[in-house]
C-alpha cells in the first residue's frame, strides 16, 4: 500500500519536473491529470483492471450491466405490448377533457414552446460536441416515441412541430437586439400563465375539473411555483423581521405547513382552506387543493431562501447602508438577487419535487398522469407494467429537463460571481 | 492647533447648526458604546473642520473603526452625541438616511456588489437615493471612473479586477453620491504591497481637492504626508491628538510612545 502511495508521488514529482521544464508548452494545466493513457488498451487496464480487487469489482459489474441491457432491452421491445398506450395516448395527455377542446392544450403547448425557444436565445451554450451529440440522442428516441405512442398522422404533425416552432422562436431570440429580447422575456414569462388560463378556460373554455392526466400535473405544478415563490421570498424575509409580530406570524405559517405531509393536507383542503378564506368564495375543491400546496411549497422555499439571505456577507449590508438604500432597496437590489442566486440549485430541486408531487393529487380523486396510468392498467390486465413505466417515463423526462435547465441557468447567471 | 482644536471640542456646547456653520462637520461629545459588557468606545469627544484630513491610528480593538463606524450610523452609539453636518444622529430614520447619504464610506475589504458590474455599483447610489436618471448618474460615473484611472474597467464585474481596482472601485461608489465627508476603514490593510500605492494616491488627490476625511490606517507615511491631525485611540479612549509632525515626533503620553515604537 504505501509503496503504491511512494510510486504515486514520484510520478507526480516527475510529471512536475517533466512540466517545469517544457517551456514550449505554454500554460501549465491547472488539474494536473494521473498519468496520460496512450491507447485503449492501456486505458483500460490503468482504470478497470489496476489489481485484483478492481478487477474483480470490473467484472461484477460489468456482468450486472449486462444482465440490466439484456433485461431491460427485452421488457421493452420482447416482452411488452406498447400499443395499450398508443390507444390510450390522450388519456395520458389529457384524461378525459374534451376532445373537441383539446386545440386549447395544443395552443397553450405552442405557447409556451414558443416562449421557451425564444428565451434560449441568449443562453449559454454548452461544449459543442456533447450539446450535439446529446441533442441527436434525444431526438431520436424523441421520435421513435412519439411514432410508437401515438396512431394518426395529424397527432405525429402536431407533435412535430412543437421541435420546429422552438427553433424558430429560438432564431428570432437570437435575431432581436438583447434588451428588447430580455424585455419580452420577462414580461413573457410573467403572461404566459394568465395568457394559458383564457385559452384553456375562455371561449366556453374547460373547467379545472375535468383538468386531468399530464396536463393537470403541469398545470398544478406551475400554480404551484409560481405562487409559491413570492410567497415564499415574503416569508423567509417576515422570518428575518426585527418586528415580533410579523416574524412569529411567518415561523407559525412555515412550520405548520412543513409539518404535516403534503397528501394530508391535499385531504384537507377541502376544509382548511373554509378556514382562511371567507366561505362566501365558494371555490372549487380543486383550487383550495391548489392554495394549500402553494402554502406548503411555499413554506420550503422560505426556508430555502432565508439560507441564501444569511449566506450574504454582513459587508454587502454595509455597503448599502452606507450607501444610503432603504431597506426595501436594500433587500430588493442588493441582498435577494445575491440570495436566489446562490440558492438556484436547491430552488429548482425543490421545483422538481414540487412536479412530481402533483401525483399526490389522484389521492383526492383528480386523474393526474399516475392515476391514469393505474386507470389503464386495470383496464388492461396483465398490461399494467407497460402502462406505469410509460407514465415514469414522462415524469422522468420533464424532471431531467427542469434539472439540465437548472443547470444552464446557473451558467447564465454566473457572471460575475465571486 | 492640536491645542487650539482640543479645547473647541472641549467647549463646544453651542447647538447642532451653529457648530456646522462654525465650519465643524463632525462634532463628537462623549461618544460610548458597549459590545454586550465589552466598552469599545469610552467616551471620545473629538471635532472635524470642512476640509479636515484626519487619521486615527490604535492597536486593533482600540475601538478607532467602531468610532468611524458610528458616524454613519453603522454602529449605534449609546450615550454621547454626534453630530454630522448640523444634523444629530438619533434614532430618526429619517436623520440617518441623510447623513448617511452625504458620509461615503470605504471599507477594508472593499464590499463591492458582486452581482453589479462597476458602473452599476457606482451608479446604484445616485439612482435610487438621490433619483437622478440613468444617462446623468452614469456620466457622473465615469468621471469619477477617470479620476480614480479606471474607467475602460466600467463594464466588467468586480471579481474581475484586482484588489486595487477594487478598492478604487469603492472609493468610486462612495464618492458618486457627491458626499460631504468621506470616511476610510482600514482601505489599504486587504492589499497586496504593490497595489497600496495606487489607493493611497487616490486618496492623496481626494484629500488635496478639500474632501473632509476621517481615515483609519496603519499607512504612516500616508498620516505624514496627508493628514491635518493624527488621533490616537487606545482601549476605547482617545489618548492623544496631535498635527502629525508633534505626534510622531514628540509624542506625550507613554502609550502612544510604547505604539509607535513597536510600529515605527
Amino acid at each position: 500500500m504505501s509503496d503504491e502511495i511512494r510510486k504515486r508521488e514520484l510520478r507526480g514529482l516527475q510529471e512536475d519536473v517533466s512540466r517545469a521544464t517544457l517551456p514550449d508548452e505554454g500554460r501549465v494545466v491547472e488539474s494536473a491529470p494521473a498519468k496520460e493513457p496512450k491507447t485503449p488498451g492501456e486505458w483500460i487496464r490503468l482504470n478497470l483492471f489496476s489489481g485484483p480487487f478492481n478487477s474483480i469489482l470490473t467484472i461484477v459489474a460489468a456482468v450486472f450491466l449486462v444482465f440490466l441491457v439484456f433485461q431491460a432491452f427485452g421488457f421493452v421491445f420482447l416482452n411488452s405490448d406498447w400499443r395499450v398506450i398508443q390507444v390510450r395516448m390522450k388519456g395520458y395527455m389529457v384524461g378525459s377533457f374534451p376532445i373537441d377542446e383539446v386545440w386549447r392544450v395544443w395552443s397553450s403547448l405552442y405557447l409556451v414552446t414558443a416562449l421557451a425557444g425564444f428565451s434560449a436565445g441568449d443562453s449559454v451554450r454548452l461544449p459543442r460536441g456533447r450539446s450535439l451529440v446529446g441533442g441527436v440522442i434525444a431526438a431520436v428516441v424523441a421520435t421513435v416515441i412519439v411514432v410508437y405512442t401515438t396512431q394518426t398522422g395529424l397527432v405525429r404533425l402536431l407533435a412535430a412541430a412543437i421541435p420546429a416552432l422552438f427553433l424558430a422562436s429560438n432564431v428570432v431570440g437570437r435575431l432581436v437586439p438583447p434588451k428588447t429580447m430580455r424585455r419580452i422575456r420577462t414580461w413573457g414569462w410573467v403572461l404566459i400563465f394568465p395568457a394559458i388560463m383564457i385559452v384553456i378556460r375562455g371561449f366556453d373554455g374547460v373547467a379545472p375539473n375535468e383538468w386531468e392526466g399530464l396536463f393537470f400535473n403541469l398545470i398544478a405544478a406551475a400554480v404551484g411555483i409560481f405562487a409559491s415563490f413570492p410567497i415564499g421570498i415574503a416569508l423567509a424575509i417576515g422570518r428575518r423581521s426585527e418586528l415580533p409580530a410579523i416574524r412569529g406570524f411567518s415561523v407559525v405559517v412555515i412550520e405548520v405547513f412543513r409539518g404535516v405531509p403534503l397528501v394530508a393536507w391535499l385531504i384537507f383542503s377541502r376544509f382548511i382552506v373554509d378556514l382562511l378564506l371567507p366561505p362566501q368564495l365558494d371555490l372549487p375543491d380543486i383550487i383550495k387543493a391548489f392554495v394549500v400546496m402553494t402554502m406548503f411549497s411555499a413554506a420550503y422555499i422560505a426556508e430555502i431562501v432565508r439560507g441564501g439571505i444569511q449566506g450574504v456577507h454582513s459587508g454587502q449590508y454595509e455597503a448599502a447602508r452606507a450607501l444610503g438604500l432603504p431597506t426595501t432597496r436594500m433587500m430588493a437590489l442588493i441582498v435577494l438577487p445575491q440570495a436566489l442566486r446562490a440558492t438556484i440549485p436547491a430552488l429548482i430541486g425543490h421545483f422538481i419535487s414540487l412536479f412530481k408531487d402533483t401525483a399526490l393529487f389522484s389521492a383526492i380523486a383528480v386523474t393526474e398522469l399516475l392515476d391514469a396510468a393505474m386507470r389503464l392498467g386495470l383496464e388492461f390486465q396483465g398490461q399494467d407494467a407497460q402502462t406505469l413505466v410509460f407514465a415514469a417515463l414522462i415524469f422522468w423526462t420533464i424532471a431531467f429537463s427542469m434539472s439540465r435547465w437548472s443547470q444552464r441557468l446557473e451558467l447564465r447567471l454566473g457572471v460575475g460571481e465571486r | 492647533m492640536a491645542d487650539d482644536i482640543g479645547s473647541t471640542a472641549a467647549s463646544d456646547v453651542s447647538p447642532a447648526g451653529s457648530a456646522a456653520s462654525n465650519g465643524h462637520m463632525i462634532v463628537a461629545e462623549d461618544v460610548k458604546k458597549w459590545f454586550g459588557n465589552f466598552q469599545a468606545l469610552n467616551g471620545i469627544s473629538t471635532t472635524v473642520r470642512k476640509g479636515e484630513v484626519v487619521v486615527i491610528v490604535g492597536p486593533s480593538g482600540s475601538g478607532k473603526s467602531t468610532f468611524i463606524r458610528t458616524i454613519n450610523r453603522l454602529e449605534r452609539h449609546d450615550e454621547g452625541r454626534i453630530v454630522v453636518d448640523g444634523i444629530e444622529l438619533t434614532d430618526d430614520i429619517r436623520n440617518i438616511s441623510q447623513i448617511r447619504s452625504e458620509v461615503g464610506m470605504v471599507f477594508q475589504s472593499f464590499n463591492l456588489f458582486p452581482h453589479l458590474s462597476v458602473m452599476q455599483n457606482i451608479t446604484l447610489g445616485p439612482r435610487n437615493v438621490r433619483h437622478w436618471n440613468r444617462k446623468k448618474a452614469e456620466e457622473g460615473a465615469m468621471q469619477l471612473l477617470e479620476r480614480v484611472g479606471i474607467p475602460e474597467q466600467a463594464e466588467k464585474y468586480p471579481a474581475a479586477l484586482s484588489g486595487g481596482q477594487q478598492q478604487r472601485v469603492a472609493i468610486a461608489r462612495a464618492l458618486a453620491m457627491q458626499p460631504k465627508i468621506m470616511l476610510f476603514d482600514e482601505p489599504t490593510s486587504a492589499l497586496d504591497p504593490e497595489m497600496i500605492k495606487e489607493v493611497l494616491d487616490v486618496m492623496k488627490e481626494l484629500a488635496q481637492s478639500g474632501m473632509t476625511m476621517i481615515v483609519v490606517t496603519h499607512e504612516i507615511g500616508f498620516a505624514k504626508e496627508v493628514a491635518d491631525r493624527v488621533l490616537f485611540f487606545d482601549d476605547g479612549v482617545l489618548v492623544e491628538e496631535a498635527t502629525p509632525e508633534t505626534f510622531f515626533s514628540n509624542p506625550q503620553h507613554d502609550r502612544t510612545k510604547l505604539f509607535l515604537s513597536q510600529i515605527l
